[in-house]
């Protein structure tokens, strides 16, 4: 199966290396063999590393790959899967899905009717603590969920240059951007979702220089969550918090309490004091790593992966209602969408 | 101290239908300017109990502990039952500290704060959380600017299922609700206090999943308050720390300012006890006791005849935000409230 990636920032960069991990055990090695990028200086070091080659254009390289995997900033996403999908290739795209509901369902009608996987990259759900919460909940460890709550807090995303995650347009900004991996992990372990209620610092004050939102779903089935998201913290901080509580037991985590390494180093080897080091918390493999594997089988094997097209439209669904909601005031209401199949 | 102040403060509790009453007793006990001199409960056998438990008077009438020519009174009778209690005491020109929420509506609220004004008698609301010393340095940090402009907070006051205390906490009509009732009033205060902003805005979600088998209110709720000025809080109240969790529950905020966070945990201050007989690890608070400090404020207001720290206009404020978070429950959109 040969591979091209788009956008060689540093998600595609990451996904490389999840390629280069994949196969084995009985299963031929995936080929990384284009890279999709703006100039060749940026793709560079990672055509070197992994001996693909550059494309100015997703056009040029699709007649060399079997599977397209989109990494470039979500307001492209729309384009590149439509080019891919007319071409019939097998598709995974980075989350958030797209950056409108419109564009999402397209896509998402698209592949289906080329007939191609839509593999969306909600890489929470590969990670070991949030998989593992959710494996209880699925095995009624907890009884049925009353209410969720979700935190994902950082400092406002860097870039040297073109910084589009700060662009609205682009991003969405920090309740899609941000905070769509806790609404795709909410409706993964409570349900379809029914009202969201939204609230966000940057509506009130353009001008702040940080961000924080705060969402209140309320899914089908009764169940509440509350999402928040901080770009709000002193860099290097990168702290996710859940607390799931049911009927019958809660579970918490909290990515602070859990590293098991904490650097206290007064001095780095040339004498400096280093930067406040983050606590680790390595695990064996790479969540990227376990997501870009899983996919492979799925595409090689058709069998089922944890998530589907109509998951990366629904959490596309969500984001949407929640900056409708902040610039609102009032709560939305989500529809039904064909796309979004049971 | 003012030379013309009395020696001794007389208190009188009255009812014991609120756990808290108990503490109370150790509470005023370790005051030497302070001078139980009895308590009063219409359940006679219970005020009974607890009295000899405690070694104090017992009344067989709130009338006649009144009669008794208390300087103030505290009121730990069911959240619907404080009304009548207030007016009696008020009309006795007795000082007033009563139990949260101060009523369970809007009008019982108003008529209790009136009738105090009416009668020159101080009503103070039991918001002890305004004592907490963690609470207390960062609102001193806070009005120092030391975060700047404060943009929204993330909070919750969860905690199990109260009935372990008292039945009546679940009682729809005793209690006025469920966890909306039990768990608004604290947040919505402390923000108040805070910012110094009344409440606009309340939305709010309800569901009744938790011990749903066992109750007939609400045992989840998320709420949205909004501040005048802008600022928004979301509140956990829920139901949702089962009775195997190490503690009762909690009370916790981020505060997000223009120069970041801060996250406060109010009840954090815990030794992590492990015994063979628990088969479990239990939490053991060793912070500030801040019913103590409020307790203090409630006297020393009484010598210095002055309004207490917190009021009872501010026991009127909270329950107005949360019977705004049950109207917005019902309705499913946000309830203006200024």
């Amino acid at each position: 199966m040969r591979v091209g990636i788009v956008g060689v920032g540093f998600m595609g960069t990451t996904h490389a290396a999840g390629w280069a991990a994949a196969g084995g055990d009985g299963l031929p090695k995936p080929e990384l063999v284009g890279l999709v990028a703006e100039t060749v200086e940026e793709a560079g070091p990672l055509a070197t590393q992994t001996g693909a080659r550059i494309y100015p254009r997703l056009a040029d390289m699709l007649p060399e790959v079997d599977v397209v995997d989109v990494c470039t900033p979500t307001h492209l996403h729309h384009e590149m899967v439509l080019q891919a999908a007319a071409a019939g290739k097998q598709i995974i795209c980075e989350k958030p899905l797209a950056r409108t509901v419109t564009e999402a369902r397209q896509m998402v009608q698209a592949c289906r009717a080329a007939g191609v996987h839509l593999l969306v990259a909600h890489v929470v759900r590969f990670f070991p603590e949030y998989a593992l919460a959710k494996a209880a909940v699925a095995e009624d460890q907890i009884g049925r969920l009353g209410v969720l709550r979700l935190h994902r807090g950082s400092y406002r995303p860097k870039k040297p240059v073109g910084n589009w995650f700060l662009d609205e347009s682009k991003s969405g900004g920090i309740l899609m951007d941000l905070m769509i991996h806790d609404y795709d992990y909410a409706r993964w372990i409570a349900g379809d979702v029914q009202t969201v209620y939204a609230r966000r610092v940057s509506t009130h004050h353009p001008q702040a220089s940080i961000d924080y939102g705060l969402v209140i779903l309320t899914h089908k089935n009764g169940a509440l969550s509350h999402i928040a998201g901080a770009w709000a913290y002193p860099p290097p901080t990168f702290r996710t918090r859940f607390e799931i509580a049911g009927d019958a037991g809660l579970i918490e985590f909290d990515s602070d309490a859990t590293a098991p390494i904490q650097n206290l180093i007064l001095r780095d080897r040339e004498g400096s004091a280093p930067d406040v080091a983050l606590p680790a918390s390595p695990v064996s493999e790479s969540p990227y790593t376990t997501q870009i594997k899983e996919f492979y089988i799925c595409l090689m094997e058709g069998r089922p992966c944890r998530i589907t097209a109509s998951d990366g439209l629904a959490a596309v669904q969500i984001a949407e209602a929640a900056i409708q909601s902040a610039a609102s005031g009032q709560p939305v209401q989500l529809e039904t969408l064909p796309e979004v199949l049971p | 101290m003012n030379p013309q102040l009395p020696a001794k403060t007389r208190i009188g509790i009255l009812s014991f239908a609120h756990h808290h009453g108990e503490a109370y007793i150790h509470n005023l006990r370790s005051l030497p300017q302070v001078d139980l001199i009895g308590v009063a409960d219409d359940d006679l056998a219970r005020g009974q109990r607890i009295a000899n438990l405690h070694g104090a008077v017992f009344f067989p009438s709130y009338e006649e502990l009144l009669a008794a020519r208390p300087d103030g009174v505290v009121i730990c009778t069911e959240n619907s039952r404080h009304r009548p209690l207030v007016e009696l005491a008020a009309a006795a020109g007795v000082n007033i500290l009563c139990e949260k929420p101060l009523a369970t509506t809007l009008e019982d609220a108003q008529v209790m704060v009136e009738v105090c004004d009416r009668h020159g008698v101080l009503l103070m609301t039991a918001f002890p959380m305004r004592f907490s010393a963690p609470l207390k340095i960062v609102k001193a940090s806070l009005d120092a600017g030391e975060f700047g402009q404060v943009y929204c907070f993330n909070a919750t006051n969860q905690g199990e299922l109260p009935t372990k205390h008292r039945k009546w906490f679940v009682d729809p009509e005793l209690a006025g609700g469920g966890a909306f009732m039990d768990h608004t009033v604290h947040l919505v205060d402390i923000i108040r206090w805070f910012l110094d902003k009344e409440v606009t805005e309340v939305y709010a979600q309800a569901n009744h999943i938790f011990h749903a088998a066992e109750v007939e209110v609400e045992t989840g709720g998320l709420e949205m308050v909004t501040f005048q000025g802008g600022v928004f809080a979301s509140i956990d109240c829920s139901w949702c720390r089962p009775p195997y969790w190490p503690t009762w529950g909690g009370l916790t905020f981020e505060m997000v300012t223009e120069r970041g966070a801060v996250v406060v945990d109010a009840f954090r201050q815990n030794l992590v006890v492990y015994r063979q007989s628990w088969q479990r690890a239990a939490w053991s608070y060793w912070g500030s006791d801040s019913n103590q400090a409020m307790i203090e404020e409630f006297i020393q207001a009484i010598r210095e005849q002055r309004p207490p720290l917190v009021t009872g206009v501010d026991g009127l404020r909270a329950v107005e935000a949360t019977l705004a978070a049950y109207r917005s429950a019902h309705s499913g959109l946000p309830v203006t409230i200024r």
